[in-house]
């Protein structure tokens, strides 16, 4: 049979049209980069190419030692935190009913702040890269878990029968339909997690570390030294992008064949009292394992704050009114920036998806320029745009929006991807056009994995608002977890962890109640059917 | 959390030889007593004198094997000293205060910076002088540090509503782009990065209007000061070996520094010109009489009093001489 046009192969030019807009935008870009650098040389804001250029030419050696050092340490923890999330996602579907359980504590485990873990990691490590490893991992392994719950589930009711009436059990079932379904949604989630672990190398490098690139960017950044800060940045973008392509090369390899049916994860039918019953059972295993993992390792509680320490400083010392007070208005000042910055990230992201499937000649241009905007390190790109857009709430929001930006537009694309290939096929038949198509067929599609974004994007907001409140504004929560640094007033630390640990699993049940509302309507059955 | 516990051991032994790399030894020697020397940021001629004390042997003569752990923006001194896994941090005595009324059991045992090191950094067109100068100024900082200012101001007299504060992070950037007037910031860095970057600056310390704490201060727990005694006398009789070798030649120092970390990005000039700017940070007459690392009653008492401005009260015994004391012996 002969398959639809827009996917037949054609023969390829050696240099495609798309190929040359791609490398003419790129010279056009480097262009105005260096006329806005030269322009604006005494403002120390903006290295020009040229001087990155002669910058990495002149510091090769040192450049290159400090690569191989964070990304021995990326890469590591990648595989470990990959490991663990997969290993999560499988626990969770071989036994559906701690799912939900295990979803809040990877989400609580996944809000924990680097200013509260990094200090831990290297007390716990000593010297060394344990602390870069784990925070790697720490990275990834969330948002690879939620892609693969989701990959590993979406196979059509009738395989799962089609085994079972074999006899075979959840085994067989699992290697012979969940795992070869979770396939594309995994290469999604591990595409996410190359630019994040090389990002969690760095930032566990500000634990006291050996040289790597993390450490260069803290020297340059306080030396003034605009072409070695922003060649770190661009050599960390540059690996990002090789690493997000090369985990994409390896996906559409093992992901021959487009799905020939709707895979859309099955709607949560349990009882409701369920729906409350998992998060209170997941917050007592945190309050356990919190306790009980401090006391294994035996920590100090001078810095490692107990539940029970965090219940006296805020509701039965003689200043817990006062130590409320400045929490309650710390919070207040974080959610201001992370809520509009949440929204406006998701919206970007799935608006730019779908305007990317209704003209694909964009993609060329605009895919490198999202991945290189996630890829340079929120520690460097953070005080950037909150240098352009000041240091009240827009830049805040701006910083939390462009972090949750890129995952959304990456999860909606493999998302609009799924649209099965029968029902284009229909719409292709009633020569229906690119809109009714974007509106019928593939958004609906991409709901599934838009929510899992949604829900991947409430801990990256917690991140980005408080590394940019830490780094350029001064001011909510990540200012004053920040602050224990010259205070030891670790009660507030720990104080702040466990709000911002309720204040997610309450947002992710927000986006769950609206998630099972939404794909109520507009379900996979119905459009399959 | 979950995942550290299976997976530790896993990543120890995969960083072994990393980590074995990764800290600095003192020359190899068999049945000597390891210690750990906590830094507060990354290796610079911040630290040389310790690097002098590795470089010379001053420690392995002590028979002590020292690991000098470099610290960083999110690597707080006093845990790994509260948790035993450093001997000795260097902390200042401001945060050394706060932890102690957080309930740490720590001791000031030596003074590196007799004179606090932060200061006003601002642009010769605009410059802060004296600490009127900053009525109706902006000055870029972090929050954390308002109650810096607002004790320099209390000190001299000054209304610090009349200051307008704009939270920066640390870097000179916002001075030179003109978002701020002035920063608070160390003596010894950010104008050092100005000055090599070819930006002229002014800088006023803070210690010359009033401000009296003590900075680079060595903090070891009481218990190790009960127990480790012979230890903390050796470590801290090679640091001030090392900062006396350090006195003589600063610009030695820093090339030391350099050529002992050369994967550190470390800039040669940069460090040679931080190298003099902290001398007389760290040296003073009552080094030269009584060596280095020296206080008095008099200096902690002075300590004392600008603590209580930050909110920050604290008792003269923190400090403890007794190290220094068996040293001069």
């Amino acid at each position: 049979m002969k398959r639809p046009s827009h996917t037949a192969p054609m023969r390829r030019p050696f240099l495609r049209p798309e190929t040359i807009v791609q490398i003419l935008t790129i010279f056009a870009l480097l262009a105005i980069w260096e006329g806005v650098a030269r322009a604006t040389a005494d403002r120390f804001v903006l290295a020009a190419p040229s001087d990155i250029a002669a910058y990495v030419a002149d510091n090769a050696p040192l450049l290159w030692r400090a690569l191989c050092t964070t990304f021995l340490a990326a890469a590591q923890g990648f595989f470990w935190g990959n490991l663990a999330g997969f290993a999560l996602a499988l626990a969770a579907v071989l036994m559906p009913r701690t799912e939900r359980v295990l979803a809040t504590l990877g989400l609580l485990v996944f809000c924990l702040p680097l200013v509260a873990t990094g200090p831990i990691l290297r007390v716990l490590y000593g010297p060394g890269n344990g602390p870069q490893v784990t925070l790697a991992a720490l990275a990834v392994f969330y948002t690879t878990f939620l892609p693969a719950l989701v990959g590993l589930r979406a196979a059509p009711r009738d395989w799962f029968d089609l085994v079972r009436s074999y006899g075979h059990g959840r085994l067989m079932v699992l290697g012979q339909v969940r795992l070869p379904a979770s396939i594309p949604y995994l290469a999604a989630g591990l595409q996410i997690a190359a630019p994040a672990a090389l990002l969690g190398a760095m930032v566990g490098e500000f634990t006291g570390a050996e040289p790597g690139l993390g450490v260069l960017t803290i020297r340059a950044m306080r030396a003034l030294d605009l072409s070695a800060t922003w060649s770190i940045a661009v050599i960390a973008a540059g690996v990002s992008v090789l690493a997000f392509h090369a985990v994409g090369a390896v996906g559409r390899w093992l992901d021959l064949s487009p799905p020939s049916v709707l895979l859309a994860p099955p709607v949560d039918r349990r009882p409701s009292i369920w729906q409350i019953g998992a998060p209170i059972l997941a917050l007592t295993i945190a309050l356990a394992l919190w306790q009980g993992l401090m006391d294994l390792f035996d920590l100090s509680p001078f810095f490692a704050k107990r539940p029970g320490d965090v219940w006296t400083y805020l509701f039965a010392d003689p200043a817990s009114a006062k130590h409320r007070a400045i929490l309650a208005s710390a919070f207040l000042q974080t959610m201001t920036s992370a809520l509009p910055g949440y929204i406006a990230g998701l919206g970007l992201g799935a608006g730019l998806a779908a305007l990317l499937t209704l003209a694909p000649r964009i993609s060329a241009v605009s895919m490198p320029i999202a991945v290189a905007l996630r890829s340079i390190p929120i520690v460097a790109t953070a005080p950037l745009i909150v240098w352009a857009l000041g240091r009240g709430t827009t830049g805040t929001v701006a910083v939390v929006a462009v972090m949750i930006f890129f995952p959304t537009l990456v999860a909606c694309l493999h998302g609009l991807a799924r649209t099965p290939r029968r029902i284009l096929d229909m719409f292709a038949s009633y020569n229906a056009g690119p809109m009714r198509r974007l509106f019928h067929a593939q958004l609906p599609a991409m709901l599934p994995a838009f929510f899992a974004s949604a829900r991947m994007a409430i801990p990256a907001a917690i991140l980005a608002v408080t590394t940019a409140e830490w780094l350029a504004t001064g001011r909510g929560l990540g200012a004053l977890m920040a602050t224990t640094a010259s205070t030891s007033d670790y009660g507030m630390l720990w104080s702040a962890i466990a709000l911002i640990g309720l204040a997610a699993i309450f947002a992710h049940e927000a986006v769950a109640v609206v998630e099972r509302a939404v794909l109520k309507r507009t379900s996979a059955e119905q459009l399959a059917a | 959390m979950s995942f550290i516990t299976p997976t530790r051991r896993r990543f120890l032994a995969g960083t072994a030889a990393s980590a074995a790399a990764a800290t600095l030894h003192g020359p190899a020697a068999l049945a000597q007593s390891a210690v750990t020397l906590q830094l507060s940021w990354l290796h610079s001629v911040q630290f040389a004198g310790s690097y002098i004390a590795l470089d010379r042997g001053y420690w392995s003569e002590e028979g002590l094997d020292v690991s000098l752990q470099p610290g960083g923006p999110n690597a707080p001194v006093e845990p790994p000293v509260v948790a035993g896994s450093a001997l000795v941090g260097i902390s200042a005595a401001d945060y050394t205060a706060a932890a102690v009324n957080q309930g740490a059991a720590f001791r000031i045992i030596a003074v590196a910076m007799q004179k606090n090191p932060f200061a006003i950094a601002s642009l010769p067109g605009n410059p802060v002088n004296a600490p009127v100068d900053l009525i109706g100024k902006r000055i870029g900082m972090a929050l954390a540090n308002t109650p810096v200012l607002n004790a320099l101001c209390a000190i001299n007299g000054i209304n610090p509503s009349e200051i307008e504060i704009v939270p920066t992070q640390y870097d000179a950037a916002p001075l030179v782009q003109g978002q701020v007037d002035c920063l608070l910031c160390w003596e010894t860095d950010l104008p050092v990065a100005m000055e090599i970057q070819g930006v002229e600056n002014v800088t006023m310390l803070l210690a010359d209007h009033g401000y009296s704490v003590h900075s680079q201060t060595y903090i070891a727990t009481e218990d190790s000061l009960a127990n480790r005694r012979a230890e903390l006398v050796s470590l801290m009789r090679g640091e001030v070996r090392g900062w006396e070798a350090y006195q003589k030649d600063p610009e030695a120092a820093a090339e030391l520094t350099v050529g002992t970390f050369p994967n550190e990005g470390l800039d040669p000039e940069t460090q040679k010109l931080q190298a003099v700017r902290q001398v007389p940070l760290m040296f003073s007459d009552l080094t030269d009489e009584h060596g280095f690392g020296w206080f008095t009653d008099d200096t902690v008492a002075a300590n004392v009093e600008t603590l209580a401005l930050l909110d920050t009260p604290v008792d003269p015994a923190l400090w403890d001489r007794s190290i220094l004391d068996e040293i001069r012996g």
